[in-house]
């Protein structure tokens, strides 16, 4: 059955940007994906280890940067730069996985928040580096060729085919650790810390894990969003907005599951457009509104409900 | 020689002194019982010694090698692996995958880690209930839960804490029964019981905390006779 799905859902991602030549449905469709690796990266962490933080943006800006800095100051290839960008993500990841995860509950989640405007705070006034609030620009991606063809950075299509990619690759991971020990370790976690420790789960270890590989993702996703805008500042990559946008994707779509993310972001992703178009300034009040009765009646998520559905079903 | 030994061990929490000056031995194959009235200290000793909470001085030796200030994981590894006083399992998960994970420690092959988990669960006649959420097991499957899930990790020193509470009479009698299987199995049981009838039963020795402090320490009969005991459940005109 999963399996089946999966290759439904591979092949719809092949075919799907050919369905409309409309640049601005294919950037809806690169939004969708770019939220679904969102989501996925959130949701290793928040979801499968239940570790909830309010403050990924953090990880997703060090990418972000990191790619545009390699690319502009030291002129390495900005996809070598992305990957690049999840390994500084991940790294960054590692002291404060072993301060925060000293605290509990709401306290972790409160220190993310923190660590997040801090980095915001840095970025914005370490102007040598990031050139503050002004932000850095690339005004051309260097060329580069796959059989023959030269691939042409000012159509959408070689990104949605990029973020489609990475966007798979996520999912598979996630898919992966949700089979592995290291996973059944992550839901020990998630239940009960005391519980965990007392039958041998390094605890501090396996949380500091989670969110070093759920940081190499959002990392990934910042290299990704630097390349395709061209264009980032402080206040776009380290938003708070977009940190708590990471867990709508992943609560919407439905916590600790493989296809949560996936759902989340095309649901979230389309009915913000909706909602832009139909009431203009007021969109956010609906946005809002919608929010609180996903949460109210589907706390388990849309994909969350649908699987429970299934395997009812199946007796 | 003595598989466990502790000295001078000691707790402040703040200005309250929990735990003074403890000092005591667990001889390999024994089940030594800790008892007291309430607030005693006799929890407060099981987590200083299983790494939950650190010690402010003292020795623990085990097998002759200090664990002290080790995390609770790295001490269930050394092979002292304990019960909470309130039955916590991984409520969410099912009975089955809260036995799997404590085998996964020694077992990484997940099927022989799960086969392993099967027939600790049977031996506490829990097989029927694998596919149940821990969370809808009675009270006396989760006591029995706790223990299979303790088994799993292959302790040497198994801390029982209250393992009777909250039991009827019949329940008691059969977790007795377990107690001192689990001995003839090898493992060294150490447990904090108000059960008094049961604890005097299968305790081969016991000590006595009171206020923190070790009042008393010998066998059963002797204990119960204890001036200092005595006084320290029922008051001192008692004695």
């Amino acid at each position: 059955m999963t399996r089946i799905l999966a290759a439904a859902g591979i092949a719809l991602l092949l075919v799907a940007p050919l369905l409309t030549g409309n640049t601005f449905y294919q950037h809806l469709m690169i939004m969708v994906l770019f939220s679904t690796l969102l989501g996925t990266s959130w949701n290793l962490l928040g979801g499968f280890a239940g570790q909830v933080s309010f403050g990924h943006a953090a990880f997703l800006g060090v990418g972000a940067y990191t790619t545009m800095l390699f690319y502009l100051k030291l002129n390495l290839s900005p996809w070598l730069g992305m990957l690049a960008g999840g390994g500084l993500g991940a790294l960054f990841a590692l002291p404060i996985g072993l301060i925060c995860f000293r605290l509990r509950g709401p306290y972790f989640s409160l220190a993310t928040l923190a660590v997040a405007e801090i980095v915001r705070l840095v970025a914005l006034n370490w102007e040598q580096l990031t050139n503050g609030p002004v932000g850095l620009l690339i005004t051309t991606l260097p060329q580069i060729s796959i059989a023959g063809r030269a691939i042409d950075w000012e159509s959408k299509i070689p990104f949605y085919y990029l973020v489609a990619t990475l966007a798979v690759l996520a999912m598979t991971l996630i898919y992966a650790v949700s089979r592995s020990r290291f996973g059944a370790y992550l839901a020990a976690v998630r239940e009960d810390i005391d519980s965990a420790e007392a039958v041998g789960i390094d605890s501090v270890r396996v949380r500091v894990l989670a969110l070093a590989l759920s940081a190499f993702v959002a990392g990934v996703a910042g290299g990704f969003y630097a390349l395709y805008f061209r264009y980032i500042d402080p206040d776009a990559v380290f938003a708070i907005s977009l940190s708590v946008e990471m867990v709508f994707i992943a609560v919407v779509g439905g916590l600790a599951t493989t296809a949560g993310p996936i759902v989340g972001a095309v649901v979230l992703v389309s009915v913000a457009e909706v909602f832009r178009e139909r009431f203009a300034a007021g969109h956010l009040i609906f946005y809002g509104l919608f929010m609180m009765l996903v949460i109210r009646y589907l706390p388990e998520g849309i994909w969350g409900r649908l699987r429970l559905l299934f395997r009812f079903a199946q007796g | 020689m003595a598989l466990l030994t502790v000295s001078g061990l000691r707790k402040d929490f703040g200005g309250l002194r929990a735990i003074s000056d403890l000092s005591f031995e667990l001889m390999p194959g024994e089940i030594l019982g800790l008892i007291g009235p309430n607030g005693a200290g006799k929890s407060t000793v099981f987590n200083l010694i299983t790494g939950f909470i650190p010690p402010s001085a003292g020795e623990i030796l085990f097998e002759g090698k200090s664990i002290l200030n080790l995390k609770p994981s790295a001490v269930v590894k050394k092979g002292i692996a304990r019960t909470f006083q309130v039955a916590r399992p991984f409520r969410n998960l099912s009975v089955l995958e809260n036995v799997v994970l404590p085998a996964l420690l020694h077992e990484p092959s997940r099927p022989r880690a799960e086969a392993k988990a099967r027939a600790l669960l049977e031996r506490m006649q829990l097989a029927a209930k694998s596919g149940t959420n821990a969370a809808d097991l009675s009270l006396s499957e989760q006591k029995r839960l706790e223990i299979a899930r303790t088994l799993a990790t292959d302790p040497k020193i198994l801390f029982l804490d209250e393992p009777m509470g909250g039991l009827n009479p019949s329940e008691v009698e059969d977790a007795c029964r377990l107690v001192q299987r689990i001995r003839q199995d090898g493992i060294t049981i150490i447990l904090v019981e108000h059960h008094m009838k049961a604890i005097m039963a299968i305790s081969d020795r016991l000590i006595v905390l009171h206020h923190g402090v070790k009042i008393a320490e010998g066998i059963p009969q002797d204990v119960v006779r204890n001036r200092d005991v005595i006084a320290a459940y029922l008051g001192k005109r008692a004695a």
